[in-house]
Order: C-alpha cells, then sequence, then structure tokens
C-alpha cells in the first residue's frame, strides 16, 4: 500500500480518468442506441441579450404531438443568458418532412405576461437533425423575436 | 456541422473563450475555498478578453449550459463525448481550456495541469485567464501537498490577477516555498512584497517565520511582533495575532530567552484557539525562570480543559512535578493518581476507537452519514456520530492528508454507485438489441417482397413518356389531348360522322347534317381549348407528384437495400461494443474497489497512526506519571525512617 497521500492520489487520479473514458463510452453506446443518427433529432434553446422577454416555459410540439414542456428556473435562464445553449429534446424522426412548433411563455416588454408561437417545416434527411429555437431582441419593434433556425 | 446561417457576433453575450473559461476558473475552486462570493467579477468585455465570439457548435453551448447550471459532472462528460463525436471542431481550444477547468473542479488537478501546459500557453489565451488558472492549480496543488508543482506553476502565474487573487497567490508561493525548507526564498519573496492589508498579517507571519527557520531570531521576532500588534477586532486577526505570539514565544524559551518568552506568551488570549499552549508554555517559561509556584498558575488553569488536548495531557505532569520540585509531595503524589487516572480512562478510549477504526467504522462515520451526494469536491464532514471515536476526527480531520484521502475515497464510492447503475443499464441495452434484430427479421421479408413486385424502373418509363406527351399536346396546344372520358367519346362520334360525309361528298340529304356537325365540332373544338390551360396545368402537377412520389420510392427502397446490408453489421457492433464494455466495466468496478479499499485502508492507517502516537505520548506520561510517584513514596518512605 502507498505510504504517502501523493502516491495513492496519482493512483487515484489514473484510475479516474479511466473511469471518465469508460463513462464517455457509455454514454455515445447508449446515445447511439436510443438515438440513432438516421433518426436522430436534437431542438436546442438559446437566447441572445433578451432585456424584452423573460422565459418561464417552452412547450414543444412535433408533428402536433406535445414532447417537451419545459419550466425554467432563475439560475437555467441565467444560464442561457450567459451563452448556455440549452437541448431541450432529443428524439427520433422518420426520415421525411416534420412541422415543430414552439411555444414560448413568460413575461414581455413592461412585465405583462407574454406568450408566443414559432414554426418550421423541415425534412429529416440521413444524418442527426438540429434544430436551434432562439430568443432575441428585436431593437427596433422593441419586442423580443423568436425563430427556429435548422443547423446542418 | 455547419451553421445554416450567420449570426450577428456583436449580439452573442458572453461566449468567448475568455470569458466563459474566467467564469469557469472563477467560479468553482473558489468555491472550494470558499470564497465563491468574493471571487472578482469578470467584465465581459475586458479588454483582456479574447474578442467576443460566436457559438459555431451547439453542443459547445450545451456544456456550458450545464456548466452555468452548476451540474459540472454533466458538463464535463458531455465535453468529453461532444469533443469525441467531433462535434466541438470550431471551439477545440476553447473545449481544452474548459475542460482543464472542469478536471481542477472534479479534483483530477494532474490531468487539469496537463491540459493547461498544453493550451494556456497559446497565442490566442488572454494572460487573464492564463493567469487564472496558473493560480486555481497551485492553489490545489498546494493544498494536495505538490509544493513543488505548485511554486512552479505559481511563479509562471502573471500580473494580471484580481488583487485579492494576486495577494492570496502570493501566500500560497511563500507557503509553497517554507514547506519546501526554501527559507531564504520564502524571505526574498515576502520581504519584497507590499501587501494589501487583509494579507499584510499573514504574510508577516510567515516571513517572522522563514527568518527564525533560517537562523535570524531577532529579524524574525520583530516580523513577529508586529503581526501580533495588529489592530483589528474580528476574530481571524485575532487569532493570527495570538498565534504570532505564541511562536515569538516559543522561538526565545528554545533560545533561552525566558523571561522575553514569558511576555509573548502573555499577550496570548485565553479564550483563543492557542490559549491551551500559551499556558503551557507559560508554565514552562517561568519553570525556566525558577519560578516553580508561578508556573503553576497557568498549568493549574489548563486541567480544567479537555484530556484530549495534548498541551492538558502535558500539564498533567508539569503540575505534580511542580509541586514536587516546591516540596509539596503530598499535593504532587495526589495530583500525579489523578493525573494516571485521566491517562487510564483516555487510554481506554483511544484502544476503543484505533479497535473501530480497525473494523473500519471510521468509514461509516465518514462516508455518507449526511445524506450528503458522495460526489462533490467541497464535501465537509459538519456533523459527527456519537461514538467513542467521533471525539478524535476533528483532530484527524484537521489534517489536510486525511481530508484529502478522505475526499478521494468518497469520489470513488459515488463512481462505484454510478458504474454499478451502468453496469444494469448494459444488460438492457443487450436486451435491446436482440430485441431490435429479431424485429428486423421479421419486419424485412414482407417489406421485401412488397418492394420485390413494384417495378420501379418501368414506372420511371411510363412517367417519362407521359412527360413527353404533355409536352408536345402543351406545344402543338392540342386539347383534345387533355380532353375528358365523355368529352373523348363525342370527339370520336365527331370524327366518325366527318368520315361519313367525306365518304357521300354532295349528297343532299346531309346538308342540314353537315352543317350540324360543323357547329357541334366548332362548339367542342372552343371547349377543349378553352379547358385546356387549367387541364395542362393540372396534369402537369400531378406528372410532377407522381415523379416526386417515385423519388420517394425509390429512397425507401434504398433505404431498405441499405438496412438490409447493415443493419447486421451495425447490430453486430453494438454487441460488439456492448461486449467490449462489460468487462471493461467489470474490471473498473474491480479496480475502483479495490482502490478504494486501499484509500480506506490509508485513512484508517492514518487515523491508527495519529490515535497510537497519542496512545504512545500518553504511555510515556505515564511512565512518567508512576515514576515520579514511586519516587515520592520512596522519599516519604525514607523520610519516615529515623
Amino acid at each position: 500500500m502507498p505510504e504517502t497521500f501523493q502516491a495513492l492520489d496519482t493512483q487515484v487520479q489514473d484510475l479516474k480518468q479511466d473511469v471518465l473514458d469508460l463513462n464517455r463510452d457509455l454514454f455515445m453506446l447508449e446515445e447511439e442506441l436510443l438515438f440513432p443518427a438516421n433518426t436522430q433529432m436534437a431542438v436546442f434553446l438559446s437566447m441572445d441579450v433578451s432585456s424584452f422577454f423573460q422565459l418561464d416555459s417552452v412547450q414543444l410540439r412535433l408533428d402536433d404531438k406535445q414532447v417537451a414542456n419545459y419550466l425554467y428556473t432563475e439560475r437555467e435562464v441565467d444560464g442561457l443568458n450567459r451563452g448556455g445553449v440549452q437541448r431541450l429534446y432529443l428524439g427520433n424522426v422518420k426520415f421525411g418532412q416534420h412541422e415543430l412548433v414552439a411555444f414560448f411563455t413568460g413575461k414581455g416588454p413592461q412585465d405583462r405576461e407574454y406568450r408566443r408561437g414559432a414554426t418550421i417545416t423541415f425534412r429529416k434527411g440521413e444524418g442527426a437533425k438540429f434544430l436551434e429555437l432562439r430568443v432575441s431582441d428585436k431593437q427596433r419593434a422593441l419586442q423580443p423575436e423568436f425563430v427556429i433556425k435548422e443547423w446542418e | 456541422m455547419r451553421q445554416s446561417r450567420q449570426r450577428t457576433p456583436a449580439l452573442r453575450r458572453g461566449l468567448c473563450l475568455g470569458v466563459a473559461t474566467c467564469a469557469l476558473l472563477t467560479g468553482l475552486p473558489a468555491a472550494a475555498a470558499g470564497l465563491l462570493d468574493r471571487a472578482p467579477a469578470i467584465p465581459a468585455a475586458a479588454p483582456d478578453t479574447l474578442a467576443p465570439i460566436e457559438v459555431r457548435d451547439l453542443h459547445y453551448g450545451d456544456v456550458l449550459f450545464e456548466f452555468y447550471n452548476g451540474d459540472l459532472s454533466n458538463a464535463l462528460l458531455k465535453l468529453r463525448v461532444y469533443e469525441a463525436q467531433g462535434l466541438l471542431r470550431h471551439h477545440a481550444d476553447d473545449a481544452k481550456l474548459l475542460l482543464g477547468g472542469l478536471y481542477l473542479s472534479q479534483g483530477q488537478h494532474l490531468e487539469a495541469g496537463r491540459l493547461f501546459a498544453e493550451v494556456l500557453d497559446r497565442p490566442g489565451v488572454p494572460p487573464v485567464v492564463r493567469d487564472r488558472a496558473r493560480f486555481l492549480l497551485g492553489k490545489v496543488w498546494y493544498q494536495r501537498g505538490y509544493y513543488a508543482k505548485a511554486e512552479q506553476v505559481l511563479r509562471q502565474t502573471g500580473n494580471t490577477l484580481a488583487p485579492e487573487w494576486a495577494a492570496e497567490r502570493q501566500q500560497w508561493l511563500a507557503q509553497a516555498l517554507l514547506q519546501q525548507g526554501k527559507f531564504d526564498e520564502a524571505i526574498t519573496l515576502l520581504s519584497a512584497w507590499d501587501a494589501p492589508s487583509e494579507w499584510r498579517g499573514y504574510a508577516g507571519f510567515n516571513l517572522g517565520v522563514a527568518l527564525i527557520r533560517a537562523g535570524r531570531l531577532e529579524d524574525g521576532l520583530r516580523q513577529l511582533e508586529v503581526v501580533g500588534n495588529l489592530a483589528g477586532e474580528r476574530e481571524e486577526t485575532a487569532a493570527l495575532r495570538d498565534k504570532a505570539w505564541l511562536a515569538a514565544g516559543s522561538a526565545l524559551l528554545k533560545a533561552g530567552e525566558a523571561e522575553r518568552a514569558r511576555l509573548a506568551f502573555e499577550h496570548v488570549r485565553l479564550d483563543g484557539p492557542f490559549s491551551t499552549r500559551a499556558l503551557l508554555a507559560t508554565g514552562w517559561a517561568y519553570s525556566a525562570l525558577g519560578q516553580t509556584d508561578r508556573a503553576l498558575v497557568p498549568w493549574l488553569e489548563l486541567q480544567g480543559h479537555s484530556v484530549l488536548d495534548a498541551a492538558v495531557q502535558e500539564s498533567y505532569l508539569a503540575v505534580p512535578q511542580a509541586y514536587s520540585q516546591l516540596g509539596a509531595d503530598a499535593q504532587a503524589a495526589e495530583q500525579y493518581e489523578a493525573a494516571l487516572q485521566a491517562f487510564a480512562a483516555e487510554k481506554v478510549h483511544l484502544a476503543e476507537s484505533i479497535t473501530a477504526l480497525r473494523q473500519g467504522r471510521l468509514m461509516q462515520m465518514v462516508s455518507g452519514n449526511e445524506g450528503q451526494a458522495l460526489e462533490g469536491w467541497l464535501w465537509h464532514v459538519r456533523q459527527l456520530p456519537d461514538l467513542p471515536e467521533s471525539r478524535y476526527l476533528p483532530h484527524l480531520l484537521a489534517s489536510h492528508d486525511f481530508q484529502e484521502a478522505l475526499k478521494n475515497y468518497r469520489s470513488m464510492l459515488a463512481t462505484e454507485q454510478h458504474l454499478d447503475a451502468a453496469d444494469r443499464g448494459l444488460d438492457a441495452f443487450r436486451e435491446m438489441v436482440a430485441l431490435r434484430r429479431d424485429r428486423f427479421a421479421r419486419w424485412l421479408p414482407p417489406v421485401l417482397a412488397k418492394t420485390d413486385l413494384v417495378d420501379l424502373q418501368k414506372l420511371h418509363e411510363r412517367a417519362t413518356g407521359l412527360a413527353a406527351t404533355l409536352g408536345v399536346a402543351q406545344t402543338e396546344r392540342d386539347g383534345t389531348a387533355f380532353a375528358t372520358p365523355r368529352e373523348h367519346a363525342v370527339w370520336a362520334k365527331l370524327m366518325k360522322m366527318e368520315a361519313t360525309f367525306a365518304a357521300r361528298p354532295g349528297d343532299p340529304d346531309l346538308v342540314d347534317a353537315r352543317e350540324d356537325h360543323r357547329l357541334l365540332k366548332g362548339v367542342m373544338q372552343w371547349n377543349l381549348s378553352a379547358a385546356m390551360k387549367s387541364r395542362a396545368f393540372r396534369a402537369q402537377r400531378g406528372l410532377n407528384e407522381t415523379q416526386d412520389a417515385l423519388v420517394l420510392s425509390e429512397r425507401a427502397r434504398l433505404h431498405v437495400n441499405e438496412a438490409r446490408e447493415l443493419s447486421p453489421a451495425r447490430y453486430a457492433d453494438y454487441e460488439l461494443r456492448i461486449n467490449t464494455l462489460q468487462p471493461r466495466l467489470l474490471a473498473m468496478q474491480g479496480r475502483l474497489r479495490a482502490a478504494r479499499m486501499t484509500e480506506e485502508r490509508f485513512l484508517s492507517l492514518l487515523a491508527v497512526r495519529e490515535l497510537e502516537a497519542e496512545q504512545a505520548r500518553l504511555a510515556d506520561y505515564e511512565v512518567r506519571a508512576r515514576y515520579a510517584l514511586a519516587a515520592i513514596y520512596d522519599r516519604a518512605g525514607a523520610g519516615k525512617r529515623p
């Protein structure tokens, strides 16, 4: 047995690194099994500087079925405002045409209840499909703007 | 991955390597030191950070989201997964820096150090990020006892740190030098340091200690005296003052300057953390001055304190020794008896505790008795269970090695639990793959049978032929090409009548009929011509839809063919990965268990060593007490003899 803390600590650090590698491989296997690339789609949510909108929740409907309904904590909203991008939904869709509708609720300008929707029709092809819901400020209209962008 | 549109970089707040990493390096280890609230804020557009950049990989943003939410394990896992999946191509350097910070937050300081060494000197890394990373790494290395490494990295840290951290950096560096016995270097460093007021005391204390250890007693004492006279009402300042006077007095006592030592000890408060040591030392100072009666005052005062305290234990011997010197043998004997009783009781406690430690009870005490999560580098024992050995734990926990080894132990325990869950998950994956393979085997034959019935090539040819016909009809403006079946029938009759008229030219009986036919044909042509545009449009649309459907059918057939060819290999690949991961996982579980047990033995060894040292000290005191007591009895016996 190692007699000093450092000797033992070095062994533990090596072991933890191997554990991290194993965890990574396990996670990748799980994700590839549950969400294979040919059917995988992910929806991300990002916020650019949002002075006109305080996010409370987002509801996602994919092909007219609700797939996500997420309520945000203050910390999460802060994380989004600081540049985090949330992977809001990860699922499987068939090859072909689909429609995604997102409803955003929160506080709008003058602290009023605010609910807006955004829609996108997209085609699921061979690879994984990534969509980004983006909340930003529309400075000229002094209103928030909600758009859905397709990433390739 | 390529982004399908451009963003305005200026709108993207906070997403720069500098800011994100600063946030990481600001928040985490600062929290580790309990300094989160005091951590200096990083201005988003500080001139020495990188210019704001946009998040160009959504997955990098996802890692940041986890990080900002404080889920550091998940942020670390996702970062490594996305990196392996090639999803962070636009943020390779940011990712490495972030990874280094996350490793540091999880106690993986060696890996963090390796990554920082690789990335920090790159031209794109802002000095403020570089310096923070080095400062925090140095601090962790110092705390874990890697003094040489700590010194090296802290020396590399530049001058962009916020004043509070800059001061702390000097402090850690000085202590790293002291720990390595580099007193002269520590003196040079500390003498040149114009420390801010809140650090001046610590700097002065360290300088005083360094000077004394370097053999410059008077210089060291001057420094300690300055610290001992620091103004301030805070407990931290008062404790530092006590510590300085105690250190000064101890150095003086060692140098044979008992009176000056006594005066130094007198400055130490009676209710502070150093009071018992100061009381004991004051007694020894008096004793060295030949004032044994005065020495008794602080020593007797000590006897009201806990016998766990080494100074108190020593006083149990010092008091009767003093009585004996004063000729009060009866009182001395009484005190020695009391001391022996106290030592005996304590020895029983110690023996019980050592047995408990050897039986692994220590680990039960410290491995989750508070219902806290096992993970987390910031864990501390807050409540101790009411067990005999608990009384020694605070003493053990004061040892740095013990605390750090304990963190490793708890971290491994949490990892083991995680891997047990992963093991069950792998079984489920294996079953999932088997089910999919089975379902695929049942699904494929009927699908193939159906697709074989359809000749897509012929359908394509037909569609092509129809397109050509449509094109000709449109070019020639042939309305009949778009006629309905009923119109076709009427048109055919008209054509047949026209043939009859042609066969009987000049027949007077057909004059009226010819006129009627001419009118009807004209109406028919007019109607067909009027309807042609919309009919041609509809036909073209229908043809387009047919061609789209044919493309989809073609793709679907390709998918079926691809699935037929690739799926067995895909399932085999999954199975292979599961089969490879399972033994890796099992081996890892074994390694973890073994490492945890080694850590457990190490911790127990540290604890037992500590308690055995205590036992040995008590045994020594006991022997000395018995010997002194016997001597008193001998003297008493001899005195009674005429």
